[in-house]
């Protein structure tokens, strides 16, 4: 048992499948994001690969800031990724909502919605910075301690998700 | 007891499961290298697998919970069976009767069956645009690939791979004679496989992943296993049929298999790397266009043959 546990843990370093999801970004990011995933960067070295699916991805790589209109589909598709799943937010917007932050139509950065578990700054971001990005997060991983702080921290934000959901979801719409 | 370590062990499941995760990792790797990059390392599939285990199961609350479940299971099962009836060792396959490679037809059949009612089960939109389209495709290469794999058996007069195997190891020249259906069965195999130009049913940029959209988890795991296998056993029984040199010594042929086997996948590589994908309704017209004339041609040439020379 204890064997498959290891196996899996060290699956799970190995195997980041990322989805890419825009939340309201100005394309810049996106296009960087897209960048990444060429052959000159190979990201297939660290075994990441782009799925079109939430279901079969384990890191969302989340751009710009989240707009009113996609909140409710974010948070829809953060849910629809199954545990452990890990969030990058990509760029000044992703991190905080930069230019954008308290515009009236915006909700702020991704952390105001999901969870996000590395912050990659930048505008537009460098391929190189999300590639280092990623891999840190990977490390973060192989260190327990660090490990169970992150999903410690995930479950915390989850909980405060659920419970808005639940008490009718005024604040995220209908 | 020794036919059941054969069927479990070698070369049964686990000579399987290993030989099509090594097959999965040079696939990969060639690719990578034909696109001019360094490729995943070579245990990338295995961690996939257990990345894919350990993560939490989500069902759509829409979908026929115990079918979605069982699929993915028929499907591996379906394509382990169909590997014992495939000369691996030797000339003589583990099991082996008059008639076995009907068995194994239908047996190859039951992956893109099951692929349909994964996709039609899950009760999503873009599921169930794949699994129609998978459907499609199926009504378009059955057909060349059924005829290209029994025409050779008109020349043998065995509907047995063995049999088949044994045949073609007398007389090697008479290959040469099986050249049209083997150039259709190679295509009609990538059709099969939804390996690109055919892999409009996953279309990953257009209907996201097709009928496996909304499978994740260990369920997903299977069926990427059970690809991974149909990929093997259709390369082997496309060896076996079109590539039969054998010496005769167990161990000597079990390498030719792997030489055969490694040199068919590389093949298949190359075409997925340099070719973009067909729409669905291309797929079609092409199967029925070109690939099923090379067939019956083959079987009018192959009872021609029978009937004046042998």
């Amino acid at each position: 048992m204890k064997l498959i546990e290891k196996a899996v843990e060290w699956g799970t370093r190995r195997s980041p499948w990322i989805i890419h999801f825009n939340a309201g970004a100005c394309n810049g990011c996106d296009i960087e994001v897209v960048d990444a995933m060429t052959p000159r960067f190979d990201l297939e070295r660290a075994g990441i690969i782009k799925q079109g699916s939430p279901r079969h991805a384990d890191v969302l790589v989340c751009t710009g800031a989240v707009s009113l209109q996609i909140r409710d589909r974010l948070v829809q598709i953060y849910e629809q990724m199954p545990d452990p799943k890990f969030v990058v937010a990509v760029g000044a917007c992703a991190c905080s909502g930069g230019i954008f932050k308290d515009c009236y139509c915006v909700e702020g950065g991704i952390d105001a919605v999901i969870p996000v578990d590395v912050y990659v700054p930048g505008c537009a971001v460098r391929p190189e910075a999300l590639i280092a990005a990623i891999t840190q997060l990977l490390e973060k991983l192989e260190d327990k301690e660090e490990r169970g702080r992150l999903l410690a921290a995930q479950k915390v934000k989850k909980e405060a998700l659920a419970a808005v959901r639940e008490n009718g979801g005024a604040e995220y719409g209908e | 007891m020794t036919k059941l370590l054969q069927i479990l062990l070698f070369p049964g499941l686990l000579f399987l499961l290993a030989y099509a995760t090594t097959m999965e990792f040079i696939d990969r790797k060639l690719y990578a290298r034909l696109q001019s990059r360094q490729g995943p390392p070579w245990y990338q599939p295995i961690a996939d697998f257990f990345k894919l285990i350990g993560k939490k199961t989500l069902i759509p609350a829409e979908a026929n919970q115990r079918m979605f479940r069982a699929i993915p299971l028929f499907s591996l099962t379906a394509v382990a069976t169909a590997f014992l009836y495939i000369p691996v060792w030797g000339r003589q396959a583990v099991v082996s009767f008059e008639g076995d490679m009907v068995v194994v037809l239908y047996l190859l059949a039951l992956p893109a069956l099951s692929s349909f009612l994964a996709g039609w089960y899950s009760r999503s939109l873009y599921a169930t645009v794949g699994a129609t389209r998978v459907l499609t495709q199926m009504f378009s290469y059955e057909v060349p690939l059924f005829l290209s794999v029994l025409a050779p058996t008109l020349l043998s007069g065995t509907w047995s791979l063995s049999g088949n195997m044994a045949f073609f190891s007398r007389h090697p020249l008479l290959v040469l004679l099986n050249l049209p259906a083997m150039v259709s069965m190679l295509i009609s195999v990538q059709c099969k496989l939804e390996r690109t130009p055919f892999d409009a049913p996953e279309a990953e940029t257009e209907i996201v992943s097709g009928p496996l959209v909304e499978y994740g988890g260990r369920y997903l795991a299977f069926f990427h296993v059970a690809k991974d296998c149909e990929v093997t056993v259709l390369l082997s029984m496309f060896a076996a049929l079109f590539l039969p040199f054998s010496m005769g010594t167990p161990w000597v042929d079990f390498l030719l298999y792997l030489l055969k086997t490694g040199l068919l996948l590389s093949l298949t590589c190359l075409v997925r790397a340099v070719t973009a994908r067909l729409r669905i309704n291309q797929i079609v017209s092409f199967c029925w266009r070109y690939l099923l004339p090379p067939a019956l041609l083959q079987v009018v040439l192959n009872l021609m043959v029978r009937g004046w020379i042998l």
